[in-house]
């Protein structure tokens, strides 16, 4: 009894001791941002204050904000005009900026799967601590650890990482780095400690996980994971406010002298977007890595346990991971939108312009994940008796989902010679280019978001038949409400054309409406009509195609392939600015690669993080052929099944 | 079959009701106005 209550005492003063981490940058940065992080304007000035006040107030320049729109007390140096020289940019015989983007691109890969597999924890410890099926919760539990573990190895690797970028701005890009760390160096400790307080937690999180298993220690272990998951979003909005500065840079006057406000200079116009778009991102990639792991386990595996075991963790990293990718399209349509209303031209530059066809190639990763995801459900469904029933309408949904892939990938303009161009007649192509536009893109994407959510409804009820009075009704109601939905997405696509564009551009809000719609209310109608549903058969865990692990394969490779392209684009539309607007690029590199040239680095980098997660998984594999039989929970006759349904 | 007819033409009703007043309102909410063709 004694040693259950210090156990609980040393867990709570644990506990304590992270929130006490949590809050301490805050309480440290207090009082810089009190008084607006900037230098103290009273520093070093004479006791005798109100003397001098008049003379004092002549010496207090101010500025305007360039996107506030206030003034300030300039409390910095300009942006520094550099030029083309090695002591602005000390250089190896290579290209500064490729190197720059190799070390970035890996730290945002590594940095994103670490920040999105706790939150990945956290809910399934969450599900483990409140289901009832003591199994089930073991499972839960087990799959929880496994996911941490993977993380656990990847989490020094983006240490190591971060160092190396931080290595990599210090000595080729000084002048640029220089400036933005003092506009920033109010909060740059902040990030520091934030750091150390998300490494502290996660390893008393990691190694606590036998000590505090059951009871009251369960729930403040799975407390310590929402305190991890907090510390890991504070520290992903700082960074993401470096790149919204310099994108939409705010806080500064027009010669990039900061202006004493440093949440001005966090909280710029495209700061929100950014954090909800790149939450949605690490999440639908985190889940697309760890399926891939499970893919991997699951074709390496040598029993039917071990199968089962990973083709269930596949499913649900699987799960998660599309759950974040269906709303990232409209979070990324925010952004764009934001975009345009900060800088009009630099939307017409992402769309319409120099970075447009990169657009093109992510519609088409983007449908490739839809598929992947799509294949990988119908696939599914073979484990399920009693899904026989859905595979003989698989052919619509290929059909509905290949019609609105094609929608999406058509591009407005074709890149062509002069020659073609001539021949054309433009740069239109006479059919197709009416195809290519937003109006009916949207259509597009929203047909295949709404044929996914079909798919997932069904895999849901795959082996199950309602026995609910109303389900006739139901069934009936359900069937009509994706017709209704899918009409209405293409009434409003084929609306767009024939109305003026200042109107046409609101079409997009009840398109998305519609796709979520169907997938609220009819995840909530079908959830309804399940509940005490008949099962025709067990699912049959480990008995699924190898077809499918590949699909969650190709899904985990695409969504790499497509963060590394976004991560270009968005960064590529600055075009020749460090800080846009406010501090030039003046260094030999300062242009835009060739689509080519971007598309095989992007490659390269993708190789080159799978190449070193495998080593990763590799150790998580080591690490488990170590632990103790009693610690993998065996998977009984009858295959596990989530408590919560699917 | 009778119940069948009489169970999608509720639900043709509630869903058609449900998705205009979705264009309808969402546009709205924009200060857009949904029925721009057919006012013309």
């Amino acid at each position: 009894m004694g040693h259950v209550t210090r156990k609980k005492a040393l867990s709570i003063m644990a506990l304590c001791a992270m929130v006490a981490l949590l809050l301490m940058p805050i309480v440290i940065s207090l009082p810089a941002l009190a008084s607006g992080g900037g230098e103290a304007p009273a520093a070093g000035a004479p006791t005798d204050a109100a003397k001098k006040d008049g003379e004092a107030d002549k010496k207090v320049e101010k500025g305007k904000d360039v996107y506030y729109k206030v003034e300030g007390i300039v409390s910095g140096a300009p942006a520094p005009k550099t030029t083309d020289s090695v002591k602005d940019y000390p250089r190896y015989n290579f290209e500064s900026r490729v190197l720059l983007w190799f070390a970035n691109q890996q730290h945002l890969y590594y940095g994103s799967f670490v920040l999105a597999v706790p939150i990945f924890c956290m809910v399934i410890e969450f599900m483990g601590v409140v289901t009832k099926d003591k199994a089930m919760a073991k499972k839960y539990d087990q799959l929880a650890y496994d996911f941490i573990k993977i993380s656990l190895t990847a989490y020094s690797l983006t240490a190591i990482l971060g160092g190396i970028l931080i290595f990599t701005f210090l000595t080729l890009y000084p002048a640029f780095f220089g400036y933005l760390s003092s506009i920033f160096r109010p909060v740059m400790h902040i990030y520091a400690l934030t750091f150390v307080a998300e490494s502290g937690t996660l390893y008393i999180y990691y190694y606590g996980w036998d000590k505090m298993k059951e009871g009251f220690l369960k729930w403040i272990h799975l407390s310590m994971s929402v305190i991890l998951n907090v510390i890991g979003t504070l520290l992903m909005f700082l960074a993401n406010s470096w790149i919204g500065f310099m994108m939409s840079p705010a806080g500064v006057d027009e010669q990039g002298r900061f202006l004493g406000n440093i949440w001005h200079v966090i909280h710029t116009a495209l700061w929100n977007p950014l954090n909800v778009h790149r939450i949605l991102g690490n999440m639908a990639f985190g889940g697309g890595v760890v399926a891939a792991y499970a893919a991997y386990r699951f074709l390496s595996a040598k029993n039917d346990e071990e199968r089962a075991h990973y083709d269930w963790m596949g499913y649900i990293a699987m799960a998660l991971g599309v759950a974040f990718l269906i709303p990232l399209p409209f979070a990324g349509y925010w952004l764009m939108r934001e975009v345009y209303a900060y800088r009009q031209q630099m939307g017409i530059t992402l769309m319409g312009g120099l970075l447009a066809w990169l657009f093109i190639i992510q519609a088409t990763m983007i449908g490739i994940l839809f598929l992947s995801s799509n294949y990988y459900l119908w696939q599914a469904l073979g484990r399920m008796r009693g899904a026989e029933k859905y595979q003989r309408y698989i052919k619509y949904l290929v059909f509905l989902l290949v019609c609105g892939f094609l929608v999406f990938i058509t591009p407005h303009t074709i890149v062509m010679s002069p020659a073609e161009l001539k021949a054309m007649g433009g740069q239109q192509h006479p059919v197709l280019g009416n195809y290519g536009v937003m109006s009916a893109k949207n259509g597009g994407i929203n047909v295949i978001i709404t044929t996914t959510v079909l798919s997932f409804v069904w895999y849901m009820r795959g082996n199950k038949v309602s026995t609910v009075s109303w389900s006739k009704f139901g069934n009936i109601f359900m069937g009509v409400f994706f017709g209704f939905a899918y009409v209405n997405i293409i009434w409003l696509a084929i609306y767009g054309y024939y109305i003026p564009a200042n109107v046409r551009v609101g079409l997009s809000v009840p398109q998305v409406a519609t796709t979520l719609s169907c997938l609220f209310f009819m995840f909530a109608l079908n959830s309804f009509m399940m509940k005490g549903a008949k099962q025709m058969g067990a699912i049959e865990w480990g008995k699924i195609s190898v077809r499918s692990q590949y699909a969650l394969i190709m899904l985990a490779t695409a969504f790499t392939w497509m963060m590394g392209l976004m991560g270009y684009i968005r960064s590529s539309v600055r075009l020749f600015w460090h800080v846009n607007e406010i501090m030039r690029d003046n260094s030999p590199w300062a242009y835009t690669h060739t689509v080519g040239f971007a598309a095989n680095m992007i490659s390269f980098n993708v190789l080159f993080f799978w190449v070193s997660i495998m080593f990763v998984f590799w150790l998580g594999a080591l690490g488990a052929k170590k632990a103790p039989v009693e610690a993998k929970v065996s998977v009984p006759g009858r295959a596990p099944e989530p408590a919560v349904g699917h | 079959m009778g119940q069948t007819i009489l169970y999608v033409v509720i639900s043709v009703v509630i869903c058609f009701v449900y998705f205009t007043a979705v264009d309808h309102f969402l546009m709205d909410m924009q200060g857009l106005d949904y029925w721009y063709l057919f006012r013309k």
